[in-house]
């Protein structure tokens, strides 16, 4: 099952890879090129992509408009691959980034406990403190107006990077402090405490030691930050503070067709799919990956009850 | 007035198409008996008005309901089409007597008049409604800076200080304005809500969120800023020819989706909404509700700015190819079919509106020419220039946004968009330090003059923050014939002027219009919409007409 949706997931990446050569070739569009006053052949006859009246039209199974359009007369196909882009690219980097710090944080904090892991613990119970969509939309908004610039690091305002920081630093608590709780286990185990004895200074065993033995617990988390950054990126996209218009992610596409859900339900319910798809997608993969590397977790729910 | 939506009718158009109806169509200063009398009423505004301090709000999100809380010295008559741009008096006992030379101003203050707080109304409190305005950088402050002193006053910076031009005697609530030229639509200016009544003691400070009380049939008697704000009818509130208002309470909910907005009042949980419905509905609702929505146009301008300030909209030839490529009919279907394509500022119905036939960048109402705008920008060595389009989040605008975002890419620049919520957006664009280089504007009459629309390009309005000419347009020949034009005092003698003024706005290309919007009234099931839903023609929903079956 796991592996089915492993495979479902490689297939929507794939899917999202070739969003260039569906709208070159197929869809003959550009995701972002509006065409309001535009007309298709539909059974013979010419109807206008969006009506007078102000009716994108529906999917027309086939290249050009395969999903429909848009108020703007996009094509909703063409946006949704694109769309799949950004929202990928987005989940993907943000809990790339989200491992990252937080590996780092707990294993500095993890490792010299103390006054580091007191400093370490309060910031990430502060973060967690807040619900992650209010403390993504907060900071989403602040620095979508006027970007961010620390020194020489600089984030242009409306930058998809804006996300990836935002998203990435939302779930850093959610992963560092299982990491820390490991690392304050095997800090006491005998093969550190030889490293230590033979002089290996702190960084080298945190990563030459602590390291290698949190590979299995980042494994484990890293499907479930992926799809937890694509969702939050999704909600953020929606409301407003994430990917910016015209550029299209599944987010934003939903938010655009909630106001056109009965005229027009496929600009909602396409992207809405494809988002349920892979979030559930990576979350069954990621069930998979913990049973495979947590023997007592598969032995448990393996076991028969007498 | 800045709109996120509208408030003036055509009115000319509806003269010929509405039908002076029901509680405000009347004239005989009792309309309210006209409607049932009492119970609360639920409407909904898609963000939050810029303001609910009558010394700043200035779109029609606030003066909608703001009309009916701070009467100024003037104010029109409560009703529909032509008759409804006649100047009334309103806090003041008759019209201003004017001078011959057309620069001195003189009212009486109507003699026992009350604040709703109880509190008297003294002919001071005018002054001090002014002051406020000039104080607090408000977007009306170009209306007021004629009055002699009111630029010693601003510039002296002490809010304090005094407007020597206006003279008031609390004992016999005369009230005498001098200005430093004639000026031929100041009534006019005298019957906005900026000149709305507040108390003198009513700090120099946005009262959104405790707003002032003012003399009208209403009282805001609840502001929570972004959720709600609520009005209750004033007892005892009687002024000649100002309807005293029919239902008791009016609570205005901030509701951003236009959908839910459209579902509620069919369903009956909104009594009323500000926006138009959605496209989504709009069939539905005409089909199955005709018989309490209505449509109607507006004396209005949708355009987009283009600021003159900033490359590469200081170069007159790309913001030529910015009007050749522009298609209105595109954006008439993002506005559902209620959009009428146009080529100039002042629109159809206001004396001096320029008659341009052909429209010198093609049918108004027609296709764009995009490869024609292409190879303008290839011309004038803007290809590739980077440009930031700035749309607010309200209904309908995000898709226009995209669709001149769109349209800016085609023709050869780079542009990115950026989307600003409504309740700040105009407040955003018009401040200086945003170098908003274009974006989506619209302007609605705040009275029956072609001044009202040209004081977007007239230079001598700019200013760093509220600013409303948001291009930044600045023409020695344009300030100087609106200067010279303002103090006539027989527009019709002089239209023809005004045209010309028109005409080169179009000619130079300093904002690029794409039509007027119609707009809707659609009242739920409970409301009698027969007799009780007067559009007024500046001030769109007249609020006091509402009345339940």
């Amino acid at each position: 099952m796991a592996l089915a949706f492993g495979v479902l997931f490689v297939v929507l990446v794939l899917g999202a890879l070739v969003a260039p050569l569906w709208a070159s070739t197929v869809a003959d569009r550009d995701p972002n090129r509006t065409n309001e006053t535009g007309k298709i052949e539909v059974d013979g006859r010419q109807v206008d992509v969006v009506s007078l009246e102000g009716v994108p039209i529906g999917p027309q199974w086939r290249g050009e408009y395969f999903l429909g359009a848009d108020a703007n007369g996009r094509d909703v196909m063409v946006r949704l691959l694109y769309g799949a882009r950004n929202s990928l690219l987005i989940g993907l980097a943000a809990a790339l980034l989200t491992t990252i710090l937080a590996t780092i944080v707990g294993l500095v904090a993890g490792y010299f406990g103390r006054w580091v892991d007191a400093v370490a613990r309060s910031t990430l119970d502060v973060i967690w403190a807040f619900p992650v969509i209010l403390l993504g939309v907060a900071l989403g908004t602040s620095l979508a107006v006027g970007g961010l610039q620390i020194g020489p690091f600089e984030l242009e305002a409306g930058s998809m990077a804006i996300s990836i920081l935002v998203i990435a630093v939302v779930y850093v608590p959610y992963m560092a402090r299982p990491i820390r709780g490991e690392v304050l286990a095997l800090r006491e185990r005998e093969f550190v405490e030889a490293a230590r004895a033979q002089g290996a200074g702190p960084l080298r065993t945190m990563v030459g030691e602590l390291l290698p033995n949190l590979t299995s617990t980042i494994i484990v988390f890293a499907p479930l930050m992926v799809a937890n950054a694509i969702l939050l990126e999704a909600a953020l996209s929606f409301l407003g503070v994430g990917v910016v218009p015209p550029d299209p992610s599944w987010g934003n596409m939903i938010d655009a067709g909630v106001d056109k859900l009965v005229t027009a339900p496929h600009l909602a319910i396409a992207p809405g799919l494809m988002l349920v798809l892979t979030v559930l997608a990576l979350n069954v993969f990621g069930d998979g990956v913990r049973d495979a590397f947590d023997p007592r977790s598969s032995a448990a729910w393996g076991t028969r009850r007498p | 007035m800045t709109a996120t939506r509208s408030s003036l009718t055509a009115l000319a158009l509806a003269l010929a198409t509405t039908v002076a109806i029901g509680c405000g169509g009347s004239s005989d200063g009792d309309q309210a008996s006209a409607g049932k009398q009492g119970g609360s009423i639920t409407i909904a505004q898609g963000s939050q008005p810029d303001s609910l301090d009558p010394a700043l709000a200035y779109t029609s999100n606030s003066w909608e309901p703001l009309w009916l809380v701070y009467t100024p010295p003037l104010t029109y008559r409560r009703a529909e089409g032509a008759e409804g741009a006649e100047l009334i008096p309103g806090a003041a006992t008759a019209l201003p007597n004017v001078s011959a030379d057309g620069r001195t101003y003189s009212f009486k203050i109507r003699k026992g008049l009350k604040y709703s707080d109880g509190s008297p109304v003294a002919a001071d409190d005018f002054e001090h409604a002014v002051k406020r305005v000039l104080n607090l950088e408000s977007g009306g402050t170009y209306l007021f800076e004629g009055i002699e002193g009111a630029t010693q006053y601003i510039e002296a910076g002490d809010a304090e200080g005094d407007i020597g031009g206006i003279t008031a005697d609390d004992r016999t609530g005369e009230v005498t304005i001098e200005l430093t030229a004639a000026d031929g639509g100041f009534s006019n200016v005298l019957a906005t809500t900026f000149a709305g009544l507040v108390p003198a003691d009513t700090p120099f400070e946005n009262m959104t969120k405790d707003p002032p009380p003012g003399v009208g049939p209403y009282a805001i008697v609840k502001s929570v800023p972004n959720r709600e704000f609520v009005m209750e009818k004033v007892p005892g509130f009687d002024i000649p020819d100002i309807p005293k208002g029919n239902v008791d309470t009016i609570t205005t909910e901030i509701v951003k989706s236009a959908s839910r907005q459209a579902q509620d009042v069919i369903a009956g949980d909104l009594d009323y909404m500000q926006d138009a419905p959605p496209n989504d509905l709009a069939a539905e609702i005409k089909a199955r509700h005709s018989d309490r929505y209505k449509e109607w146009p507006t004396l209005s301008v949708n355009y987009f700015f283009l600021n003159q300030a900033l490359p590469p909209f200081d170069d007159k030839q790309v913001r030529e190819a910015v009007n050749v490529a522009i298609d209105s009919t595109a954006i008439a279907r993002i506005l559902g079919g209620r959009l009428s394509g146009t080529c100039s500022l002042v629109p159809t119905g206001i004396p001096g509106h320029a008659e341009l036939d052909p429209c010198p960048f093609g049918d108004p109402n027609g296709p764009g020419d995009k490869a024609k705008a292409e190879q303008m920008i290839k011309d004038a060595g803007a290809t590739g220039e980077k440009v930031t389009v700035y749309a607010n989040n309200d209904p309908t605008r995000p898709e226009i946004g995209q669709y001149y975002t769109a349209l800016l890419n085609d023709i050869g620049l780079d542009a990115d968009l950026k989307v600003i919520d409504g309740a700040v957006y105009f407040s955003t664009i018009g401040n200086q330090k945003t170098k908003a280089q274009t974006g989506l504007a619209s302007w609605y009459a705040d009275f029956p003059h072609p001044s009202t629309f040209l004081q977007q390009v007239d230079g001598t309005t700019i200013q760093p923050t509220n600013n409303g000419n948001y291009g930044n347009v600045d023409d020695p020949q344009i300030n100087k014939e609106i200067a010279a034009l303002l103090p006539e005092p027989d527009l019709q003698a002089v239209a023809n002027r005004w045209s010309a003024l028109d005409e080169r706005v179009v000619e130079e290309s300093y904002i690029a219009p794409y039509g007027s919007e119609e707009l809707t009234t659609f009242l739920s099931d409970r409301m009698d919409f027969e007799n009780c839903s007067t559009v007024h023609p500046l001030y769109g929903n007249d609020y006091s007409s509402f009345c339940l079956k």
